[in-house]
């Protein structure tokens, strides 16, 4: 069935340097203006197949778009246009992240952790009580 | 001194988009319906390439958009804004200038030509 290959496009408009939002904006209505126009295509009897056999063409080759987004040097990635600094950043932000890693997954699952603590806490705290009611009992005695 | 002119060709798709959104908010396939219709079909692009330009026309401020769901379908809509406006203005000053020099081009060449 012809649909636009996403894939392809996704990974045609990374190669040429965009930017990852631009990039999903662009896969986004690009997927919506097919849809558009298989509708137009229907709409004017044509079988959905062939409806969106003209989609696509009407939507413009792949290298047609490539060439649209390369065009436009504001839509780039910053680690694209200034790659030497990227090279040094990204190291270094790895560095910094991978300790951060187990606070984030600790954040992420702050309610299990705090019922986990709950539990331990009121555990230790009736063990307690029962040493305390032993401890006086034997003192009693 | 002559001016240039290097927005002459490649800031037509821009001219025309600004064009229309400075009427209303449009979205992408809707636009490329408008300038359709509004050149008399002269100009037909291949549609999928007036996202880039849209992009480029928000990440430099004149655009802005936002999202909206139409039918179980997300929607991103275009307006202008006042920069857009100022920059829509430039872009049709620098057309004019450029069709006034090929339209007395053309006269003389045609009066030469008598």
């Amino acid at each position: 069935m012809p649909v636009p290959d996403l894939v392809a496009l996704r990974r045609t408009f990374l190669a040429a340097g965009t930017a990852n939002p631009f990039v999903d904006r662009t896969i986004l209505e690009l997927a919506d203006h097919f849809e558009d126009l298989v509708d137009a295509g229907c709409a004017d009897g044509l079988k959905r197949s062939d409806a969106e056999q003209r989609a696509l063409a009407t939507l413009g080759e792949l290298d047609v778009l490539e060439q649209a987004v390369r065009r436009q040097p504001a839509l780039k990635s910053w680690a694209w246009n200034w790659p030497r600094v990227a090279s040094v950043f990204y190291p270094l932000a790895w560095l910094v992240a991978l300790p951060m890693l187990p606070v984030a997954a600790g954040v992420a699952h702050a309610p299990e952790i705090a019922r986990w603590a709950g539990g331990i806490v009121l555990a230790a705290f009736v063990t307690a009580t029962m040493f305390l009611v032993l401890q006086l009992s034997i003192a009693s005695a | 001194m002559a001016q240039s002119n290097p927005p002459f060709m490649s800031g037509v798709p821009e001219l025309l988009l600004l064009r229309l959104l400075d009427d209303r908010e449009m979205y992408g396939y809707e636009l490329v319906r408008s300038i359709r219709q509004v050149t008399g079909e002269a100009i037909s692009l291949g549609e999928g390439v007036i996202y880039p330009v849209l992009h480029a026309l928000e990440r430099n401020g004149a655009l802005k958009s936002r999202r909206k769901d139409v039918g179980g379908r997300t929607r991103v809509y275009y307006t202008v804004t006042a920069k857009g406006r100022g920059r829509l203005e430039r872009l049709a000053d620098e057309w004019r200038r450029v069709q006034s020099g090929i339209d007395t081009a053309l006269a003389g060449a045609a009066s030469a030509g008598a």
